[in-house]
């Protein structure tokens, strides 16, 4: 995404010994502003961004700056300049800035700043520049200067963000709505304590500041510490701007207006891949993957690459197809396109017919009234008689069509159509459910209705503002950024400084901001007692089927297994409730496959025969290395393999596995496994040990003896055939 | 350019690694390969009443065998593992494995093919009837009790394990052993020994002159799916339209992406089934074959250590992202802990009126909710108060959504949606929540719009005249992807041996020349409102198009020095180039690098620190 000019930002940090000092049980200003910072640069650094970072202290002990002289801004120090952000800024973001004893003028500061930027920048491109400044606005200022400091920032374009340790209350300042409305309904945790009069008269000028450079939204970049740990608002400001796509809308083949699209929603990825790296050696280069083809047939017989072609399935067919052939035969299209195929009532497009993963803004095209006019008729027409458009799209070439919905959308600054696809009669899956309103076992009476009635009031998150009129949200998702990349930054950094380190805790502040406000937590507490008193809902327990099959259980003493005294030495004892409840477990590993299968195979929705399937992968894996350490663990895992399925009463399971695993030891060289296997008596499940099955003792006892007579092989287990088709066979 | 491409991209099926993982989604957790095949008979009644109509109407045995042909040739794009079969009884002629008198098995179960395709063909129009008669003929002597037996032989003699078996009998006549009660009470029976061993019996009951009367006979003989009951009947299909509505409706076994609960608060819950309504429909993934045989081969991925040879397995390895010069190391499973944040489930934050669901806010396809009993008994009757109670204050649940472990949450709207039926009781829309996905913060982007030029009333007033003349009626399943339409008859083309495929015909094309006449004069008139004379709206883009053409052609080499690489490289610093410059830097040096800005870069990364 990273398109446009860079971005040139200085962090201008105060670090004066009032912004080390904080009420107990709290971080000091200078603590959260510093993790704010963190969380911009490591934004900055793992997103690889092309911005430049400087960094001014202000209040340091020293003095470094090329202003200074005599008096004259004393105790400012530029500390790093501007450079692409990394790794040793994070570090002296996290241990190297330190409080300082001193105290100066943040407006001096911003002088520092601006010559900073003004200097650094020469000769090269900048889309923006940009200044950031945390104080807690307590050290004396003096404001003579400040016209030439609007005039100035206002000459070079240099926008400037505040961040401070409370919310400003702007209403009192006329204009604007309140920046931090939000963040007080919300937690309400930042103390609002009496501001000292050194920081009125701070708040006092960063407000002229604000109002001057911009009278309607300057007030709204003065951010407080809490509010934009949460929000992270600095980015909107230097964020870029996306592609446009330059086409022709078309009505028929007369009509075309000239337009551009923009993509506005779109879910944001992580660009950065992980890539597979040798444990040992830690390199990439280290490890090489190898794909063979081989034939579906007893030996498995390799064939090489250029010796197969392409099929596809036509249902029960296989038709070879070759690239070529299907490159020429498919379905091409000529180009770009944006044309209306017809109009339709807008309610007949409903919001869960919405396919794809983006929604476009389409824009008349840039410096062209008339298409700009023409555009504008269509918007309002089709707003006005509360139509919507259906359209063909098709963003080039190369790309598949799409038919989805343009709307319009008025605002007051701009107006636009915007486009969602719509599915295909392929996509559907038009799906029978049984009807609630007809099934008397499933009406609520009057009283649950009244119960759930009161829940919903109160859990509504929208209330309506003290003079009525407008509405505030208590919770809007999309002013909420994605949890998951200030997590994983936060893991980068942490293993970057701390490579044998676990993982960090997730931050608490993350947690709470995906967490029902506090306001509506309180107040739907006695409303949730009544419906769970009202509503009878109980679990529906899975142990029935357990508790029989450890009934039908006898005691396998070749097997050393017991129930009844669960073995506590070895992994089978440790791994207990705590790692089934905690999920880390989701398929089976090489690391530790018998544990894992036995914690997979309790979990409530497991399938046996597919984690089974998994671990008779592990067990194959580990007997094509050949070496005994990886038959023991084969070893291991059939033992688990055949406790869990006399508890779990999957006898067959095991049974057909353990045949399919006879069979091949002669064309595999696994004579030697297969005497582990005998001397060990791991044999078939017989039916005195659990009631699925009909092997009995001699039949199993047979199954270990030396293999000589039955030389017919058993088809392989793959997933397409069917346990009942190998007992067929037998 | 390089976002829309790669969005575009990762669409098809040619996925790169990234979009596997993202794509990854719910649907891959219901994988279902392992639960055996879904298998579904059509028991087709083939008496002369079947044969006869009114005027010009299709018979309704035309209809039925069009029906079952569009829910093959669907099955073949959708579900191609499923077993179909089709059953004519009351033919003068008789196959099945019981040798029952009257029933012809036409097709056992099995995969839908082309040849399949073709033979129903056959039976088509006034020549297929014809046909019908002198291969099969007619003979109203049947019992239709022996007729389901013969399909429960069908679902029994399958080799491979069946999760889902019903039936589907088409026929006009809802009396058909009025003077034998022997025959009707065999039919019973068997419909009662099919009910106890799992099969359903849907009934799709064609027009009868003088109306079809279900409650005569086959209230007791139809056997409805638990989870499909509307509590009432639907009425008889007159039109192919109709029936194949009632068809497609439950051509497919309905399955749940995941079941999760949905807390109210952290001691209260009640458990949702998740399904998907419409899930993209992509080309499917090339099989690789022998070339000699054609026959599939298998492929075999292994890893190993390019120095010692040795076999690594997913344990000898970890994950490692590089930014700058610095290399950071997790293990495999770090990767996946670093995603979770909460156990699985819907996690209710609040309400909000529905007008607050921004229209544009779409990042994904919607999911539906429907309760479901196994995990939390009671759970339908509170999932049915609070959707009645939503619809009623017309507000929407905003949940926190983790579909599946080791996967961050997702805010999530829930939006009621209640039951309808259509004129033919067949329902158009079930009772439950639609799960709508929210943007984070990061997926809404700021957008350089373009300043606007109002339009006047007049101007206004003639688009809408333009409008009114191209209405039409919007439905989900007015288009059908041309994209593998095309692909299908392609292959069915090859598969069948003839010589041109069919052209399927693109629906999704404007239909101008019908545009234009409606059209008339409206679009002169406007144009003239709007457009000075000498402007020309394609001209200025087509000149600027091919002047990107030529550009595109003749593109300036964007040189840069061996020195200047090298620094970069040492640096870190490499990302600050754009791709072209690294591709262009990876062709000088004979390096493969692939596509992607990353591997350009670990190609040059590479080359630099051996030369």
């Amino acid at each position: 995404m990273a398109r446009g000019g860079k971005v040139a930002i200085v962090l201008c940090l105060d670090v004066g010994f009032t912004m080390d000092s904080s009420p107990p049980d709290e971080e000091s200003s200078l603590e959260q502003a510093k993790k704010i910072m963190t969380k911009f640069v490591q934004r900055q650094v793992f997103a690889e961004s092309r911005d430049e970072v400087a960094v001014v202290l202000f209040g340091t002990d020293g003095t470094k700056n090329d202003l200074a002289s005599g008096d004259q801004y004393q105790n400012i120090t530029v500390h790093r300049s501007l450079m692409l952000p990394d790794f040793d800024l994070l570090e002296d973001i996290q241990d190297v800035i330190k409080p300082g004893s001193e105290q100066a003028d943040f407006l001096d500061a911003i002088i520092v700043c601006m010559d900073l930027l003004q200097k650094e920048t020469i000769g090269k491109k900048y889309e923006k520049r940009h200044i950031e400044l945390f104080t807690d606005l307590s050290s004396p200022v003096s404001d003579d200067q400040l016209r030439i400091i609007i005039d100035n920032l206002k000459k070079t374009g240099i926008s400037l963000q505040f961040f401070l340790p409370f919310p400003v209350d702007v209403d009192d300042a006329g204009g604007g709505t309140s920046a931090s409305g939000h963040s007080q309904m919300h937690r309400n945790s930042f103390p609002r304590k009496g501001l000292t009069e050194q920081q009125k008269k701070g708040v006092d000028v960063v407000r002229k500041v604000m109002y001057t450079l911009d009278e309607v939204g300057g007030l709204e970049e003065i951010y407080s510490f809490r509010e934009s740990l949460e929000r992270l608002s600095m980015f909107k400001k230097i964020e870029r701007r996306p592609m446009a796509w330059p086409c022709q809308l078309t009505i028929g083949s007369n009509l075309s207006i000239r337009i551009l699209a923009y993509k506005s929603v779109t879910e944001e990825k992580l660009k950065k891949m992980w890539t597979v790296v040798d444990a040992k050696t830690l390199r990439k280069d280290d490890v090489q993957k190898e794909t063979v083809y081989c034939l579906n047939d007893d030996d498995e017989t390799e064939v090489q690459k250029d010796d197969t072609i392409q099929g596809f399935r036509y249902g029960s067919d296989i038709v070879p197809f070759s690239k070529e052939d299907e490159e020429q035969m498919k379905y091409k299209t000529e180009g770009k396109c944006f044309s209306v195929l017809g109009f339709s009532r807008s309610s007949q497009i409903q919001r869960h017919y919405y396919m794809g993963n983006q929604v476009l803004k389409v824009f008349a095209a840039k410096d062209d009234e008339n298409a700009a006019v023409a555009f504008s008729a269509l918007v309002h027409a089709l707003d006005e008689l509360d139509v919507v458009a259906i359209v063909r799209y098709a963003y080039d070439r190369r790309c598949n069509p799409q038919v989805g919905v343009a709307f319009p959308y008025i605002k007051d600054a701009y107006e636009c159509l915007i486009y969602v696809q719509l599915p295909y009669m392929e996509d559907l899956r038009p799906y029978i459910f049984s009807s609630l309103k007809n099934n008397k076992k499933c009406i609520p009476t009057a009283d649950q209705l009244s119960a759930v009635d009161s829940l919903i009031d109160s859990m509504n998150l929208i209330y309506e503002d003290g003079d009525g009129g407008t509405f505030k949200d208590l919770f809007k998702p999309s002013k909420i950024p994605n949890p998951h990349f200030q997590r994983l930054y936060q893991c980068l950094q942490h293993k970057a400084f701390h490579p044998n380190e676990p993982l960090p805790p997730i931050e608490q502040h993350l947690l709470e901001m995906l967490e029902m406000p506090h306001v509506v937590k309180e107040r739907c507490q006695a409303p949730l007692e009544k419906v769970k008193a009202l509503f009878p809902l109980k679990e529906v327990s899975k142990k029935k089927e357990e508790k029989t099959a450890q009934d039908i259980f006898k005691d396998n003493t070749e097997d050393g297994f017991n129930p009844k005294k669960p073995k506590i030495e070895d992994d089978e004892g440790v791994f207990s409730i705590i790692k089934l409840a905690e999920g880390s477990v989701t398929s089976v590993g090489s690391v530790n496959p018998a544990e894992d299968f036995r914690i997979l195979v309790r979990r409530e929705n497991a399938d046996f025969r597919d984690v089974s399937q998994q671990l008779i992968n592990r067990i194959d894996q580990f007997l094509e290395n050949k070496g005994s350490q990886y038959y023991m663990k084969g070893i291991n895992c059939i033992r688990a393999f055949r406790e869990e399925a006399i508890k779990l009463s999957k006898v067959q399971c095991f049974n057909d596995f353990l045949q399919a695993l006879k069979s091949k030891v002669e064309d595999k060289g696994l004579a030697d496994f297969w005497e582990i296997m005998v001397q060990d008596r791991i044999s078939l499940i017989t039916k005195d040990e659990a009631g699925g099955s009909s092997v009995t003792s001699e039949e199993a006892e047979k199954f270990l003896a030396p293999k000589e007579k039955k030389n017919e092989t058993l088809p392989p287990t793959d997933e397409g055939g069917d346990v009942d088709d190998l007992l067929d066979m037998m | 350019m390089s976002e829309w491409v790669s969005y575009y991209r990762s669409e098809g099926p040619e996925e790169d690694e990234e979009g596997e993982q993202q794509e990854e989604g719910p649907e891959a957790v219901a994988s279902y390969s392992f639960s055996g095949r879904d298998s579904l008979i059509f028991l087709v009644d083939a008496s002369k009443a079947m044969f006869e109509c009114e005027g010009d109407d299709v018979t309704p045995f035309d209809m039925t065998i069009q029906c079952i042909r569009n829910v093959y040739t669907s099955k073949i794009i959708s579900s191609d593992r499923d077993l179909l079969s089709v059953v004519f009884y009351g033919t003068e002629k008789n196959k099945n494995s019981a040798d029952f008198k009257h029933i012809y098995v036409l097709q056992e179960l099995d995969n839908p093919g082309a040849k399949r395709v073709l033979e129903l063909d056959k039976y088509r129009g006034d020549e297929g009837r014809v046909l019908f008669s002198k291969t099969f003929g007619h003979n109203a002597d049947y019992s239709l009790g022996e007729a389901l037996w013969a399909c429960s032989n069908l679902f029994s003699d399958v080799r491979v394990k069946l999760s889902h078996k019903r039936i589907m009998l088409f026929t006009n006549e809802d009396d058909p052993h009025a003077n034998d009660s022997a025959k009707a009470r065999l039919a019973r029976t068997r419909a009662g020994d099919l009910r106890d061993t799992g099969i359903i019996l849907d009934l799709m009951h064609l027009k009868k002159p003088g109306g079809f009367d279900i409650s005569l006979f086959y209230r007791d003989i139809i056997n409805i799916a638990e989870d499909e009951d509307l509590g009432i009947q639907p009425q008889e299909s007159e039109k192919l339209e109709h029936l194949m509505r009632k068809v497609r409706a439950k051509e497919t076994k309905k399955r749940t992406l995941v079941r999760l609960n949905l807390y109210l608060n952290k001691d209260l819950s009640l458990s949702v089934g998740v399904y998907s309504l419409a899930h993209k429909a992509y080309k499917p993934y090339p099989v690789k074959l022998y070339r000699e045989t054609n026959e599939p081969v298998k492929t075999k991925t292994r890893m190993f250590n390019g120095k010692t040879g040795s076999l690594l397995l997913p344990s000898d390895t970890k994950r490692a992202q590089t930014y700058g010069n610095r290399q950071i190391v997790l293990e495999k499973e770090e990767t996946e802990e670093l995603k979770r944040f909460d156990s699985l489930g819907l996690f209710l934050i609040g309400f909000k009126p529905l007008s607050m669901l921004k229209q544009h806010h779409h990042i994904r396809p919607s999911q539906f909710i429907y309760p479901e009993e196994s995990i939390i008994s009671g759970s339908t009757t509170l999932f049915n108060a609070l959707l009645i109670k939503c619809l009623e204050k017309e507000v929407m649940a905003l949940c926190r959504y983790t579909p599946r472990r080791n996967v961050p949450p997702r805010f999530v709207a829930l939006v009621p949606q209640e039951e309808e039926v259509d004129e033919q009781k067949v329902q158009i829309a079930p009772p439950g929540f639609h799960v709508i996905f929210l943007p984070y913060a990061d997926d809404k982007r700021n957008i350089d719009f373009t300043e606007k030029v109002p339009a006047d009333p007049e101007q206004v007033d003639k688009m809408k005249e333009i409008i009114k003349k191209l209405r039409f009626k919007y439905r989900t399943d007015s288009f059908e992807n041309p994209v593998l339409q095309q692909h299908f008859r392609n292959l069915e083309a090859l598969a069948l041996d003839m010589m041109e495929p069919e052209q399927a015909e693109d629906l999704t094309m404007p239909k101008a020349e019908e545009m234009n006449r409606r059209l008339g004069n409206l679009v002169e008139e406007f144009k003239q409102l709007v457009y000075p004379p000498d402007y020309n709206p394609d001209g200025k883009a087509a000149k600027r198009k091919q002047a990107a053409d030529g550009q595109a052609e003749k593109r300036p080499k964007v040189e840069i020095s061996k020195d200047e690489l090298r620094r970069h490289v040492q640096t870190g610093t490499l990302g600050k180039l754009t791709v072209p410059v690294l591709k262009d830097a990876c062709r000088l040096y004979g390096l493969r690098g692939g596509g992607k800005k990353q591997e350009l870069m670990d190609a040059l990364t590479e080359y630099f620190s051996e030369h």
